[in-house]
């Protein structure tokens, strides 16, 4: 009886104008931003690569020079692309995705903490595969679904359903299940397609995606969506009128997807201030000038070195000390980037942290949050690529200064390295880390769009047995 | 089948339905007459259960419809004043969807001849409903009821607003239906109609049923003159 009066439902917004509107606009926009999307993907995805080849060349291909010119020669690294960020670009537009590796600095992305600082991050920009899901798929199902019980109130013909002896839950069960086949057959065949077709005709052929994030996507919005169906149908199974259905379900839409998102934003900006770029500029110069510490440190291993060798100039000693203090000036810089950098990052986190909590007014943040993150465009995957290429800068200042501390040189002499030090240098690899990774982040959010959808079936439950015949 | 006892309801303590007893054996048409508000949709929606008695019980083939409320409604079958169907939809697939929301489901060809049985022209089943009459929709209800295997009709002023000629078509869908043991609850404003298709007629008023009486015992002009007085204050 169910799957009857589904497939009744589905005939009917079949036959319905403003049904096969609604649904060619709703798939217009998902073909447009996931082809967007793919375009923005698949040029980076090929430039990042042609790149990152690039630089192995150029860094492979450089003349004998002393190895700190290398260190400051540098390379770039690149985060690459996730396949899932074709559907949600997160906050890669706001934190970039190159970073430039060299000696003595850890550079930004084009990650500038708070150049806007009125702002977070999260704020939603450009039509992305994700906007149309995350805003005007709820929207779709709220047009479908208001008049569930209200216009067939209206209409008269819920007496004669009732009187038939069907049961209200059955009846919404059924209609729900109208509501996404329908979706179903308008959405899921459009994006098979267009993203079947982009994949074929594209340079980078088949998407070999990630099978685990994509199934929990596609769940995570799945849940997403069942939220907005059970709701509105609870609401219209109350309303005094379809109209007012719409109205409050309307309301609903707007706060979930414009207000709550902006206040959260707002708050959580307001709670965790980052500063402005030129006072975290000021603070990492004023803390990178103040060498006193490690001037003094110099002095002890040079003292060290001068008793250890039995000697009292460095153009005597068995190891080049330039290499020593060039290393310990980089962990001098170490301990205050990591101690600036971590402390604007901390703020993001906690920035994210409260927007989560937003979840609780708005499902959509719950959803927006879990897609970032198993698209790898979230904050968290920013971090994780940011401490990986920091890490691969070490490595090479590293390799440098090991070079240079075994070939002692006298003054005026100047150390030349050649093509076999270049090649010490490991070429940069980036592991994405797994989906369970990407979603240990978002416990608030999962926990938050689980209460929802809980909450979303019992007050259906409640307004099927308040229904007004 | 059909079965009142002591049933009341009070709306905010204003009384729509006061110790209503009743019962409606198989084959017989009981029409409800009366003013508006005089209690009979009132009634009709206690033994449908879309409101709570305030006291007293109806039942449906024995059972008490507010402890069975789906299964009581199995024997049942409502047409309202003006029976609602689905717009985007033809007659058929109206049809075919209450006949399957009963508990029925038919073939085609099983829709088709229940369509000629009501009475409704050759072609008419493929059409949306958008362009049925009133007559027709009324005839969809019968439809309904023949499908669902009803054993008792409740009837809100089914033939209200009908022409005579679909009036009297309505009439004799009703009368085949409880020739075949139907029973039938009828609220109606139409004493002409009471007396030609009911077997017992019921005058109601504020909630009381002030009189009932066998329509082969009395004469079209009695029952007016009867209802009539009991109409004056």
């Amino acid at each position: 009886m169910i799957g009857r009066i589904a497939r009744k439902e589905m005939t009917e917004m079949f036959r319905d104008g403003r049904f096969q509107l609604a649904s060619a606009v709703v798939v217009i926009l998902l073909l447009a931003s996931l082809g967007a999307g793919w375009k923005h993907y698949s040029d980076l995805k090929t430039q990042h690569e042609t790149a990152q080849r690039a630089e192995r060349v150029n860094w492979l291909g450089q003349e004998r020079k002393n190895p700190h010119q290398g260190a400051h020669y540098g390379v770039y690294a690149f985060k690459p692309k996730s396949q899932l960020s074709m559907v949600d670009t997160g906050v890669d537009p706001y934190v970039g995705v190159a970073v430039y590796l060299e000696a003595h600095k850890q550079n930004e992305f084009k990650f500038r903490p708070a150049q806007d600082a009125s702002t977070s991050i999260q704020r939603f920009g450009e039509l992305t595969a994700a906007v149309v899901l995350q805003i005007l798929i709820p929207l779709l199902i709220i047009l479908l679904t208001f008049s569930a019980f209200a216009g067939e109130r209206e209409q008269g013909t819920l007496r004669q359903v009732l009187s038939l002896g069907v049961g209200r839950g059955r009846l919404a069960t059924g209609k729900a299940l109208g509501v996404a086949g329908a979706m179903s057959v308008v959405l899921v065949p459009a994006t098979l397609v267009g993203v079947g077709t982009l994949s074929l005709t594209s340079m980078t052929g088949l998407l070999a995606v990630d099978v685990s994030r994509t199934l929990l996507m596609v769940a995570a919005y799945g849940l997403y969506f069942l939220v907005f169906l059970a709701l509105s149908l609870a609401v219209s199974a109350v309303s005094a009128s379809s109209r007012l259905a719409l109205v409050a379900l309307l309301a609903f839409w707007m706060v979930n997807g414009l207000i709550a998102t902006r206040a959260f934003s707002d708050l959580a900006g307001y709670l965790h201030p980052t500063p402005s770029e030129v006072e975290f500029d000021t603070a990492l110069q004023r803390d990178l000038a103040d060498t006193k510490a490690l001037n003094a440190k110099l002095d002890v291993i040079k003292v060290g070195l001068f008793q250890k060798y039995g000697t009292s100039t460095l153009d005597e000693l068995p190891v080049n000390f330039r290499a020593i203090s060039l290393q310990e000036a980089e962990e001098h810089g170490y301990a205050v980037f990591e101690k600036h950098f971590g402390d604007v990052f901390d703020r993001f986190e906690g920035q994210n942290a409260v927007y989560q909590w937003g979840g609780v007014v708005s499902p959509l943040i719950a959803v927006r949050s879990i897609s970032m993150g198993l698209a790898g465009t979230d904050f968290a995957h920013h971090r994780h690529f940011t401490v990986a290429a920091e890490s691969y800068r070490r490595t090479i200042i590293r390799s440098m200064n090991d070079d240079i501390l075994v070939h002692p040189t006298k003054a005026g002499e100047e150390y030349l390295a050649g093509s076999e030090l270049w090649r010490r240098v490991p070429e940069f690899q980036y592991v994405e880390p797994d989906a369970s990774w990407a979603l240990s982040h978002y416990t608030t959010s999962l926990s938050l769009l689980g209460a929802w959808l809980v909450a979303a079936a019992f007050v259906l439950s409640v307004a099927l047995r308040r229904i007004n015949v | 089948m059909l079965e009142a006892v002591d049933l009341t309801k009070r709306y905010n303590g204003q009384v729509a339905l006061d110790r209503l007893n009743l019962t409606i054996p198989p084959g017989e048409v009981f029409c409800l007459l009366g003013a508006n508000g005089a209690g009979k949709t009132t009634t009709i929606n206690l033994f449908l259960n879309f409101t709570d008695a305030t006291a007293g019980t109806a039942r449906i083939n024995g059972l008490d419809v507010t402890t069975a409320p789906l299964e009581t409604k199995r024997f049942i079958a409502y047409i309202p004043e003006q029976v609602m169907l689905y717009r985007n939809l033809t007659g058929l697939e109206n049809l075919e969807y209450f006949s399957a929301l009963g508990g029925h489901e038919y073939e085609r060809s099983q829709l088709v001849a229940l369509f000629r049985q009501v009475g409704l022209p050759p072609g008419v089943e493929d059409q949306r409903v958008g362009t049925y009459s009133k007559g027709m929709r009324q005839k969809i209800g019968i439809g309904i009821a023949i499908a669902k295997r009803a054993r008792a009709l409740l009837l809100d002023e089914p033939t209200s607003g009908l022409d005579p000629k679909a009036a009297n078509e309505f009439s004799e869908l009703l009368k085949q239906l409880s020739s075949q043991g139907v029973a039938v609850l009828m609220a109606t404003h139409d004493l002409f109609r009471a007396k030609e298709s009911g077997t017992r007629v019921g005058i109601m008023k504020r909630g009381r049923m002030v009189a009932t009486m066998t329509t082969s015992e009395i004469g079209h002009a009695d029952l007016e003159r009867l209802y009539l007085e009991h109409m004056h204050d």
